[in-house]
C-alpha cells in the first residue's frame, strides 16, 4: 500500500504492519485504561501467546490458533470481571500464569525437537516476513476497532467514567463490555505475529498512557492515542530496519522513553504558583 | 407506564441475596409506593437499606417473589426500570484527572432513555442545562467532575438523574456531602419533584433540613422493614430511632 513512499518492500511491510496494530491496540487501549482493566490486556495478550505457540507445536496457523485462544479467554474473562462484586484480579492472574506456562511449556517442547527458533517470533514479533493480508486484517480489524468506538461512544463514555452509574442510568453495559473483549481478542490474536506476545500490553497500554498526560477529554485521548502510536511504531520500524536491530523491542523501548518525557512535561501535574 | 394496581413500586416477598451469602440480605419484603410519596429509609448500618434501593432498581437478583417498578418486572426488564427510575449511588469517588466536565456526566442522565445508536440532541442538551440550573451546578458545569468538591460532585450526581426525567427517584446517602444550606436546598428541589407526582426514596441518617411535607417513614431491620408509616419531618429522627434496632438505638 505504501511502497510509493517506502520502496524498499521490507521496511514498506513492516511500517504498515506496525501502523495497524498501533490504531487497534491504541483506540482498545484508552477504553481498557480507563475503564481500569488493564489486567483484562494483560491476560488476553498471554493468551494468544499460548495459542501462537500451541498453533505452532501443531503446525497449524499461528494466527488462527491465537484468535481461537483469545476467544475462548475472552468468555471466560467476561462473566469474571461482568460481576462488580468479585474482584477479578485473582482469576485473571490465574488465567494469565496458566497462559504463560502453555506458551512457555510448548516452546521449550519446540526448543528440544530443533524448531525454537520459529518460537521467537511469538515471543518478540517478526514484522520481515509478513504477507500482505496478515497487514488487510489487522487494517480491516483496526477499522471495527473505530467503528465500535463511533457507534457506541455515548455508552462507551459513560462505562469510562463509572460503569455502576452508567448501568443505573439505564444502560445495558453488557453487550458493549462483551463486544470490548471480543475486539480486544481479535486485535491481539492477530498482532501477536508482529508485535510479540511479551509485548502488545505495551501497545494497548502506553499510547493511551500518553494521550492521557496531554488530553482533557475524551474524545482528545481518542484521536491523539492512535497518532502517538503511529509515530512511535513508524519510527520503531523504520529505525530497527535500517539498523537491523529487533523492530517489536526497540520500538517498546521508544515508548517507553517517549512515556517518561510526557510525563515530566505533562500540564496536567503541572501546579500553578500563580497568586490570582 | 401504569404499574400495578397504580403504583409506582409493587414489592412482593422478594428475597434478595448477594453473590455468595450465606443468608438473604433482604427476606419477605413487601412494599408499595404510589405516585408523589415522599420515603425516607432509616436502619441501622448493614440493615438493607442500600440493597432495597438496588433490588428495586433492580441491580441485585431478586431470587424470590415479585417485583414490579414503574410498569416493568424488574426481574425480567431491569434496564427498562432503570431507563425511568433515577438512582443516586451512595460511595464514588472519581479520579482528579478524570476528562469529563460536570455538563457531560448530567448529560449521561439521558444515555439510557435514548438507548443504542441515538446521539443526545438540542432537546436533551435543553433537559441537561435545565436539570443544572435546578440542581444550582450551572457555574461549574464546564469544569472537569475529578477536580469539584464532594458535595459538588454530589449536585451533579443529582442533576444527572434529574435529567433522565425520572417518574421515580432512588437516592442512597445524597446528603453524606452536603453542608446545611445544601441540604435543605437539596430537599426543597425533592419537594418539587413530589409535587410533581415523581416519588422520591431517600436513604438517610441525617434528618435535618427535610421539606414541610408528610413523610413516609420506613425502618429496615435485619433485612425486614420492621415500621412502615407516615410522620412530619420534625418527628421523623424520633420515629426512626424508636424503630432502629442497634445496640444502642440507632446512636
Amino acid at each position: 500500500m505504501l511502497e510509493f513512499i517506502f520502496p524498499n518492500i521490507v521496511m514498506c511491510r513492516a511500517i504498515e504492519a506496525m501502523a495497524s496494530a498501533s490504531i487497534a491496540c491504541a483506540i482498545l487501549g484508552v477504553i481498557v485504561t480507563r475503564i481500569g482493566v488493564s489486567s483484562i490486556g494483560f491476560t488476553m495478550s498471554h493468551a494468544a501467546f499460548a495459542g501462537g505457540a500451541i498453533g505452532l507445536f501443531l503446525g497449524i496457523p499461528v494466527t488462527i490458533a491465537a484468535v481461537c485462544s483469545s476467544l475462548l479467554i475472552a468468555v471466560l474473562i467476561g462473566p469474571i470481571s461482568d460481576r462488580g462484586r468479585m474482584s477479578p484480579d485473582t482469576t485473571l492472574g490465574v488465567l494469565f500464569s496458566m497462559s504463560m506456562a502453555v506458551a512457555i511449556f510448548f516452546i521449550a517442547w519446540m526448543q528440544t525437537t530443533g524448531n525454537g527458533m520459529n518460537a521467537t517470533m511469538l515471543l518478540y514479533g517478526n514484522v520481515t516476513s509478513l504477507y500482505q493480508h496478515e497487514v488487510y486484517g489487522l487494517l480491516i480489524v483496526s477499522a471495527i476497532a473505530a467503528l465500535f468506538v463511533i457507534v457506541f461512544y455515548k455508552e462507551i463514555t459513560a462505562i469510562i467514567f463509572h460503569r455502576k452509574i452508567a448501568e443505573a442510568s439505564g444502560i445495558n453495559t453488557s453487550p458493549i463490555f462483551y463486544g470490548l473483549l471480543f475486539i480486544i481478542a481479535i486485535s491481539i490474536a492477530l498482532s501477536l505475529t508482529i508485535i510479540g506476545g511479551l509485548l502488545i500490553f505495551v501497545w494497548l497500554v502506553t499510547p493511551a498512557a500518553i494521550a492521557y498526560q496531554f488530553c482533557r477529554s475524551l474524545k482528545g485521548m481518542f484521536i491523539v492515542a492512535p497518532v502517538v502510536a503511529i509515530c512511535v511504531s513508524v519510527a520503531g520500524a523504520v529505525a530497527g530496519i535500517s539498523w537491523s536491530l529487533p523492530v517489536a523491542p526497540l520500538t517498546a523501548v521508544i515508548f517507553a522513553l517517549v512515556f517518561t518525557f510526557a510525563i515530566l512535561i505533562s500540564p496536567k501535574r503541572r501546579i500553578t504558583n500563580s497568586k490570582s | 407506564m401504569p404499574s400495578a394496581n397504580g403504583n409506582l413500586v409493587a414489592l412482593d416477598s422478594i428475597v434478595t441475596a448477594y453473590e455468595g451469602a450465606d443468608r438473604p440480605s433482604l427476606h419477605n419484603v413487601s412494599l408499595a409506593i404510589g405516585h408523589g410519596e415522599f420515603v425516607m429509609v432509616g436502619g441501622p448500618n448493614g440493615s438493607g437499606k442500600t440493597t432495597l434501593l438496588e433490588s428495586i432498581i433492580g441491580m441485585l437478583p431478586i431470587t424470590y417473589g415479585s417485583a414490579n417498578v414503574c410498569g416493568f418486572d424488574v426481574k425480567k426488564m431491569g434496564t427498562d426500570v432503570r431507563k425511568r427510575a433515577g438512582y443516586v449511588i451512595q460511595n464514588f469517588s472519581f479520579d482528579p484527572l478524570t476528562p469529563f466536565t460536570a455538563r457531560e456526566v448530567v448529560m449521561m442522565g439521558r444515555y439510557g432513555k435514548l438507548g443504542y445508536f441515538r446521539r443526545p440532541g438540542r432537546h436533551d442538551a435543553e433537559v441537561a442545562d435545565r436539570a443544572m440550573k435546578t440542581l444550582e451546578v450551572e457555574e461549574f458545569a464546564d469544569k472537569p467532575i475529578g477536580t469539584l468538591s464532594g458535595g459538588q460532585q454530589q449536585k451533579v450526581l443529582i442533576a444527572q438523574n434529574f435529567a433522565k426525567e425520572p417518574e421515580l427517584m432512588l437516592l442512597d446517602e445524597p446528603y453524606s456531602n452536603l453542608d446545611l444550606y445544601s441540604r435543605e436546598y437539596v430537599s426543597t428541589v425533592l419537594a418539587g419533584l413530589v409535587k410533581q407526582g415523581v416519588s422520591v426514596v431517600v436513604v438517610s441518617h441525617a434528618f435535618d433540613g427535610l421539606p414541610d411535607h408528610p413523610i413516609r417513614a420506613l425502618v429496615t431491620n435485619e433485612g425486614s422493614i420492621s415500621l412502615d408509616r407516615t410522620c412530619r419531618a420534625d418527628e421523623l429522627e424520633s420515629v426512626v430511632r424508636a424503630a432502629s434496632h442497634h445496640p444502642d438505638n440507632y446512636a
